[in-house]
């Protein structure tokens, strides 16, 4: 079994050796991902200073985010690491077929935690909660006495659709949190939110295209090699490092605000299923 | 034509661990992530993100080192992970004390 691991995978012609190869192989993966930890770490760097300085209204923004969704695709992505290493020690004992259905299953996983992400962003385009200058005349309870204009006033569209939000997440968990909220600036949690979750799901999207590619060479036999199990172990090492970041994105963009078990249940289900 | 010289990759002794064991970290990990849940739908006010990255970072040291093999990585491989986390805290160190003291410095 290990022995086999080391041998018999043919070595390109500026390695001395398989280990070396392999080695080498890891090591640039390792290299890139430090690359990415300080390009999420810039993104990671500017939540911070913002969320010092406005701590309510970044906890006021998390409250009205899709809690259920975000729990169950923390799962999807833990299972889906799981399968992926599953897939390299497959090719490990030279088990072919199981590498091609772990491959797969980490696939399906990665691809449903991206949908669920879709519907998610879906739905919070529906409630209207993108950050935007568009502005709107709301009616004010103040009496105008008959001064044309006088009983409006300008707010943020973003302003009207985020009250609507956080009066049904107020009900949902009977926790209230819009008080002392400057409710223009919970716009900022809101780019914090699109962007880092965006650029996660890109991650998600590049890593489901490497895992297709490596389905591909599996149906073709590359992975016949045990020693080649090294390139599903670099592929798995950024998909793990994905997986991390969203370890981190889960407290920081959804549980950041107060929210309940009971809330997360009916958000999905809501979500998934409409009623 | 001489033999080739040994390298410092002449000796291979990495493997890959059971699958019991890969089973035993996707349970703790489960369990990590149902306790950063419990955490984040309660209401222990400041301290819920603080007791929440913590919990993220028993997580992420998790995954890198039985998921990502850490464990049993050589010293390159933790040069890497070491550097990662040095360049993050620079940025954060240089960006924090400059932002969080400007207040302070205007008055």
């Amino acid at each position: 079994m290990a022995a086999s691991a080391t041998a018999g995978a043919p070595v390109a012609h500026h390695f001395d050796n398989l280990t070396q190869q392999q080695q080498t192989v890891r090591f640039g993966m390792w290299v890139f991902l430090i690359t990415e930890v300080l390009f999420f770490g810039g993104a990671f760097c500017a939540y911070t200073v913002y969320r010092i300085w406005f701590p309510r209204e970044f906890e006021a923004g998390s409250a009205v985010l899709n809690v259920g969704i975000a729990s169950v695709n923390t799962f999807l992505l833990l299972t889906s690491s799981l399968t992926v290493t599953l897939a390299m020690r497959a090719c490990y004992v030279g088990d072919q077929k199981g590498v091609r259905n772990w491959l797969l299953a980490t696939i399906v996983l990665g691809s449903a935690f991206l949908g669920l992400k879709f519907r998610e962003y879906y739905l919070d385009y529906e409630e209207g909660l993108i950050p935007s200058s568009r502005t709107e005349l709301v009616r004010t309870t103040g009496s105008g006495e008959g001064v044309p204009g006088a009983d409006f006033r300008e707010q943020p569209v973003f302003v009207g659709n985020y009250l609507k939000a956080a009066e049904e997440a107020e009900r949902q968990t009977g926790k209230s949190f819009v008080e002392e909220v400057n409710l223009t600036r919970v716009q900022l949690f809101f780019m914090f939110y699109y962007s880092m979750t965006g650029l996660h799901g890109l991650h998600m999207i590049v890593g489901i295209g490497l895992l297709i590619w490596q389905y591909v060479l599996a149906s073709r036999g590359f992975f016949a090699y045990p020693g080649r199990y090294v390139y599903i172990e670099v592929m798995s090492l950024y998909w793990h490092f994905v997986d991390m970041v969203w370890m981190f994105l889960l407290p920081l963009l959804y549980l950041a605000g107060p929210h309940s078990w009971g809330q997360a249940a009916g958000q999905f289900r809501l979500a998934i299923l409409g009623h | 034509m001489s033999e080739p010289r040994e390298t410092i990759f002449e000796h291979e002794d990495h493997e890959l661990p059971p699958t019991a064991s890969t089973m035993t970290t996707f349970a703790v990990l489960v369990v990590l992530a149902l306790a950063a849940l419990a955490v984040g739908f309660s209401d222990l006010g400041p301290w819920k993100v603080l007791a929440n990255l913590l919990i993220a970072a028993v997580q992420a040291s998790v995954l890198a080192l039985f998921f990502m093999d850490l464990r049993q990585a050589d010293r390159l491989t933790w040069l890497c992970a070491g550097a990662a986390i040095f360049w993050v805290g620079l940025m954060f160190l240089f960006t924090l004390t400059d932002y969080l003291t400007r207040y302070i410095a205007a008055i």
